[in-house]
């Protein structure tokens, strides 16, 4: 009976600290969007536990499963609309390099709040999808990251780089003109290429290997690492039409750097329904 | 997949993309019998291209010291042993290529090269070549040393890097054949680095995008030879322009180099990328080895070489080599002259194949001097 009775007090206290899940992402109304994904404002929000699923429709397809399920919460300010993606995570990737990938994490949302819903695996031609993506090694720089060799490798020795000739030295604009030089990613304005402001950024779909950068929806974001699990909150601007008990749809999508995960490589989901409650 | 005609083969093969060939295609033979290892056409691209954050470690152009120089490190062991044994059926590859042995949710048959791979330039350049007290230092199933293989990006007619782009940020371009990665497009995916057998896209940590060799087409496009050739001491290395083998004009030096002479060959033609870099094997390496490495015809090349001093238009054309720093898409031997010219016939070189010789006494009558034998 003692025994009883204490399980069954261990229950209630099991379930009063676990949070509410739901079937669908719930986005709740908040006066202000938190930007760190430990804020206790989270705590408001209903958590949706998605199931992942390797990208195995294109190639390069993920033949390994990694990341089971991927937990979701979200806040809405009636201008913006932020997500907090959880997941197990028991190795931290997020220095580049050869052969070395990075964590990162997605929302896919259709362009057009629309009953007919666009192909889950990056939109297809004329249904389009927006997608706000998140990388581990983006965080790093935007926490202090240098943009060195050395703050990659802090080993690293190098003799002489052209843009840092004598000749050259008080010149800022040759400086970066040099640099530019040997940089042509930096050079050509690939969004990727760093240094970065944000560790998130803008995209746009239309089917598989048709990701692009795509119209500013104000992309922010932050992810923590902590305990062998991300915290990554994802905010952008809120889909044009989500008015209160409207619905839309979200896809998540999760890589895994260890396992090699990049680009199609990846743990995803179907479309999830996204609705947006007053409360 | 499509069906696309691969002539290195001598069939069809598989391919991710159906046949696109351009308007012609760069193309470039390489002596391997006349380098010396130095270095400088590495140098040459690593000062005017990768110089940068992020390309230290980059190696677009490398000489490696064959059989084990490799970068990186064993780059064609690892592959080799991927594709595992296969043969060739005379002229006509019998064995499987990259393409067609593409395991499940792949592309390509690749590997990921790590960061330790990239650690070694050239590994059997520095190692023992010969006897120490007491006895060799390495015993190892090949000879330490054959040849020296100078390489850069293959501008492949298949490339594997292109078809690996699940993205569509790498091209071949129209114009001439080079391929390159869309700097603006690429998102660092590294599946072109996996994909390519010859390990020659490169991914840089600090812009997140991968890299290769242009083939210098800034300088291609104005007719001139790319860095790693004019600036090439042993005047090893041609750049032209390669026609499909049914039609290859006797007067187009690549063309008779390798499809009429057969004495220049592909790097690896069992992997299926018709790469359009060849090379004149080397002579004193063992003719199974320059079958692995280029092919059934090696043992063939080998002999057509040897025998250059026989054949004038052959080793007229050699002498072009390192001659000018312009394309030279025409030549013709005259008498004791090699002349290279545009494609509308008007000279760009001439080179005599052989210079004069003179010979002075080793004592000087008149000076009642004995001469020092230097220049």
């Amino acid at each position: 009976m003692r025994y009883t009775v204490l399980f069954v007090l261990l229950l209630a206290a099991g379930c009063a600290r676990a949070p509410k899940k739901v079937s669908e992402v719930v986005a709740v109304s908040a006066a202000q969007l938190p930007a760190s994904p430990s804020d206790a404002a989270w705590d408001r929000a209903p958590e949706h536990v998605a199931k992942m699923v390797p990208q195995d429709l294109v190639e390069p397809r993920l033949m390994t499963p990694s990341t089971p399920e991927v937990r979701v919460r979200a806040l809405t300010d009636g201008t913006e609309i932020s997500f907090r993606l959880e997941w197990e995570d028991a190795t931290r990737s997020d220095k580049p390099g050869p052969a070395r990938m990075n964590d990162a994490c997605a929302i896919q949302i259709p362009e057009k709040l629309d009953k007919d819903l666009p192909e889950p695996q990056m939109g297809q031609d004329g249904k389009r999808v927006q997608v706000t993506y998140w990388r581990a090694d983006w965080q790093a720089t935007v926490d202090g990251r240098g943009d060195t060799i050395q703050d990659l490798y802090p080993n690293a020795s190098v003799d002489h780089y052209p843009y840092e000739a004598k000749t050259l030295e008080g010149g800022a604009a040759a400086h970066k003109e040099m640099a530019l030089r040997y940089a042509p990613a930096r050079a050509l304005g690939n969004l990727r290429a760093g240094p970065r402001s944000q560790p998130v950024e803008d995209l746009i779909a239309a089917g598989p290997g048709t990701l692009s950068p795509g119209p500013s929806l104000g992309a922010k974001g932050r992810g923590v690492y902590g305990r062998q699990r991300w915290s990554v909150v994802i905010s952008r601007k809120l889909p044009g039409g989500l008015d209160v008990d409207q619905r839309t749809h979200v896809a998540l999508a999760v890589w895994e750097g260890s396992q090699h995960e990049t680009g199609a490589r990846k743990m995803r989901t179907g479309w999830i329904p996204l609705v947006r409650r007053a409360k | 997949m499509a069906r696309v005609y691969n002539w290195q083969l001598g069939r069809e093969m598989s391919y991710w993309y159906p046949a696109a060939r351009p308007q012609r295609q760069f193309a470039a033979v390489f002596d391997t019998n006349k380098c010396i290892a130095c270095q400088t056409c590495t140098l040459a691209c690593k000062t005017t291209w990768t110089s940068g954050k992020g390309q230290e470690y980059m190696l677009w152009n490398n000489v490696e010291t064959k059989p084990y120089g490799s970068y990186p490190l064993a780059y064609d062991l690892k592959l080799l042993e991927m594709l595992n044994s296969q043969q060739w059926n005379g002229r006509e590859y019998a064995g499987q290529t990259v393409f067609e042995s593409a395991p499940a949710g792949e592309r390509v048959l690749g590997w990921r090269p790590e960061e330790q791979d990239f650690a070694y330039p050239n590994v059997g350049e520095d190692d023992c070549a010969g006897e120490v007290d007491g006895g060799k230092f390495l015993s190892l199933p090949h000879m330490n040393r054959f040849f020296y293989l100078a390489r850069i990006c293959n501008h492949c007619t298949y490339p594997a890097c292109l078809a690996s782009c699940p993205r569509g940020s790498i091209y071949k371009r129209h114009e001439d054949g080079i391929v390159l990665v869309d700097q603006g497009r690429c998102r660092g995916y590294q599946e072109c680095v996996k994909g390519c057998p010859y390990k020659k896209v490169f991914f840089n940590p600090l812009t997140g995008t991968s890299e290769k060799c242009i083939a210098c087409f800034p300088k291609i496009e104005q007719g001139i030879q790319p860095q790693c050739f004019v600036n090439c001491i042993g005047k090893i290395r041609l750049a032209g322009w390669i026609s499909r083998p049914e039609q290859a004009r006797a007067d187009n030096p690549m063309d008779f180099l390798v499809h009429i002479k057969k004495v220049a060959l592909p790097l690896f033609p069992q992997f299926g990328l018709e790469p359009n870099v060849y090379y004149i094997p080397p002579i004193h390496a063992p003719v199974s080895f320059n079958q692995q490495l280029f092919g059934p015809g090696a043992g063939e090349a080998m002999k057509v070489y040897r025998n250059a001093m026989n054949d004038p238009d052959l080793a007229s054309l050699l002498c072009l080599f390192g001659s000018t720093e312009m394309v030279v898409p025409r030549f013709r031997r005259q008498g004791g002259l090699a002349i290279g010219s545009d494609e509308k016939g008007a000279e760009i070189v001439r080179v005599p194949m052989r210079e004069p010789v003179y010979v002075r006494p080793a004592f000087d009558a008149k000076n009642q001097l004995v001469r020092i034998n230097c220049p």
